[in-house]
Order: C-alpha cells, then structure tokens, then sequence
C-alpha cells in the first residue's frame, strides 16, 4: 500500500469553458433535447456557463456520479464498460468538455454491448471546436477484440495479467475465472505496468485476460500478439458473444 | 496563458502544514514539463527536497509503490483526483 500521504491537485483549465459555435448548431440541427453531460477533471468543476447555455437553448443535461470518481459529472477514462457511469435518464446523446480523445473515447466503448449506440458530441473549450465519436472510431479495434474474445473460448491455457498497483489490483475478482472456467488452465502474472516486450516469452499462453486498467484490452489490442480481453467480458464470454448488441453487429472493417 | 494552473501555492501550504521534509511530485505526461517550475518553487518556498516521478501518471489509480521506504513524506499529484476503488469490473 501506499503509505505516504498524498495530496491530489486537479490542474484546473484557466480559461472560459463554454460551448462553441459548432457545437451548439450540431445540438439545435440535430433537435436533441437531453444530453449525457460528462467532463475531465480539469473541466467539471467549471461548467455553469455550459449548463446555463443548454438551458438557454431548451437542452436537459443530466448527468452522473460514476463508480469511481469523486465528483458528479467526471468522466475518467475507465468509465468503459456499461454500467461504471451510473446514468439513470435516457438521453439523446453524450456531450463531453474537455480536450484530447482518451475520455470520451471511453463513452464509445461502454456501449458495446448496447443496441444502438449514442453519439458522443465533443465540445473542446482550448480549441472552441466540436468533433463527434461514434462506433466508426473503434470498430476496427473492436474486431480484433471480438477476434481475441472467441478465441478466449476456445483456449485452454490462458494468462491473467495482474498488476500491482493498488488502485488498479484485481487478484481476487481474477481468481473467479478459474471457478467459472474449470476447464481452462489459468497462469497468472504479475507486474507493475504491464511489460508488453515480455508477453511473447511466456510463448505457452494462448490468449491474455488483462486485469489492470480497463482500457488496456482495447487501446493496447495491438500490443498483443495473442490477443488480449478484458476480465468483465471474459467472466461473461458466452453473454457477450451472443447478444444482439453494436459488439455483433460491427459496420466492415476499413483500414486507418 | 498557462493552459492549466498548477496551484504550487496549495501544495506549498500542505508541505508546511505536515512538515515534509522529502516530497514526490508526479504529473501526467502532459504536465510534464511543468516539472522543473513546480519543483524549483517548490524548494524555493520550503525546506522540502523534491523528488520528480520520472514513470506513468494514468490516474490516481497509478500510484508509485515504496515511496515511504526512501522517506518521503508526501506524493503531490497532479491533473487527477480521489480515486475510489472499486473492486472486480
């Protein structure tokens, strides 16, 4: 454990944090009139002048305490699998504040599993410009990730990827897998950060399960030889795999 | 215009508050090069010697291991908040 004391401090942008020209003709030209309101750190802390903009505009913004921030409204980039966000209302799409595409990417993986998938509008305050995510940003990364999963199945001999870090640490959920999976012959490895460069010299493991940070099965899919899926989708392989969900159902793959 | 305010005063203020003799600092990527100005205030306005986190800062739930075995006496870390672990996903 961590045995100092240790202090956050969020970075909080210094600019205004308002909504753009763009973003706020896409919300009208589309008529949507409840949005998933959600934002990083250095952003959710100012938002009255984005609230009081969509109601100005007749737009609900409802919002939630995810499982594992501290403040209403704060999207962390683990909020990735569907039921982490704790969002009650239905809405029409998600409006993310904030910079760069870790975060909101995260609301495009938590749908997976869904039927149709919500549009993210990314309304960015430093460049004053809107851009939108949808299934087309990850759809060839969930390929593989689909690929990796079915195989999981059909592995007998598979690799737990625990990690050491306590806010990350997942030994005991880990374990489930062997109670779930009788047949498989589980390996368990252990790290700090994951070590990519050392995964091919255990060269008997036919498929990973990570069990760190939940994006590690999607944004480093590459990085994986032999596949790697994350441990809530390998706990509930045959649910995932036979769903009518967006996962399923994924548009051609193209090439980026 | 500084895109993000780093706040050295609150960290200064705890570091006196506690009287931290060794404190670690540790900044996601983008924050990086905030270092040597965070680092040279810092020992500027106290007594405390910093160290810098040279790894990963993916969020609070990266927190380094084994600090308290070098003496360190406080982690300030910056661009993230309190975290709560949640145990199986």
């Amino acid at each position: 454990m961590v045995t100092v004391d240790v202090m956050f401090l969020d970075a909080p942008y210094s600019g205004s944090v308002e909504l753009s020209k763009d973003t706020i003709r896409y919300l009208q030209d589309q008529k949507f009139k409840r949005v998933g309101l959600y934002a990083s750190v250095q952003f959710v802390n100012n938002l009255e002048r984005v609230e009081k903009r969509l109601e100005e505009l007749g737009i609900a913004a409802v919002t939630s305490r995810a499982d594992r921030t501290h403040v209403k409204g704060q999207l962390l980039g683990c909020d990735n699998y569907h039921d982490s966000l704790r969002l009650e209302e239905d809405i029409d799409c998600y409006l993310y504040i904030g910079d760069g595409r870790f975060h909101p990417l995260a609301l495009v993986y938590g749908q997976k599993d869904s039927t149709k998938m919500k549009e993210i509008v990314c309304n960015d305050p430093i460049q004053k410009k809107m851009t939108l995510m949808g299934i087309d940003d990850i759809k060839n990364i969930l390929k593989k990730y689909r690929g990796s999963l079915m195989k999981f199945f059909t592995s007998k001999t598979v690799g737990i990827l625990v990690t050491i870090k306590p806010g990350q640490e997942q030994l005991r959920p880990a374990l489930e897998l062997e109670k779930k999976y009788p047949d498989k012959r589980f390996y368990i490895f252990v790290d700090n950060v994951i070590s990519f460069d050392q995964l091919e010299n255990f060269n008997f493991i036919d498929v990973w399960v990570n069990t760190a940070c939940p994006r590690v099965g999607f944004d480093d899919q590459e990085k994986f030889m032999r596949g790697v899926i994350n441990l809530n989708d390998a706990l509930l392989a045959q649910e995932v795999l036979s769903k009518d969900s967006v996962f399923n159902n994924l548009p051609s793959a193209t090439r980026r | 215009m500084r895109l993000y305010s780093v706040e050295v005063e609150k960290a200064v203020e705890r570091i006196r508050k506690i009287g931290a003799k060794t404190v670690c600092i540790q900044l996601p990527d983008g924050m990086k090069p905030y270092a040597k100005e965070i680092a040279d205030a810092v020992e500027m306005e106290t007594k405390a010697r910093v160290l810098i986190w040279l790894g990963s800062n993916f969020g609070a739930c990266d927190m380094p291991l084994g600090l308290n075995k070098m003496g360190i006496d406080l982690l300030i870390s910056w661009g993230h908040n309190v975290f709560h672990k949640k145990e199986g996903w």
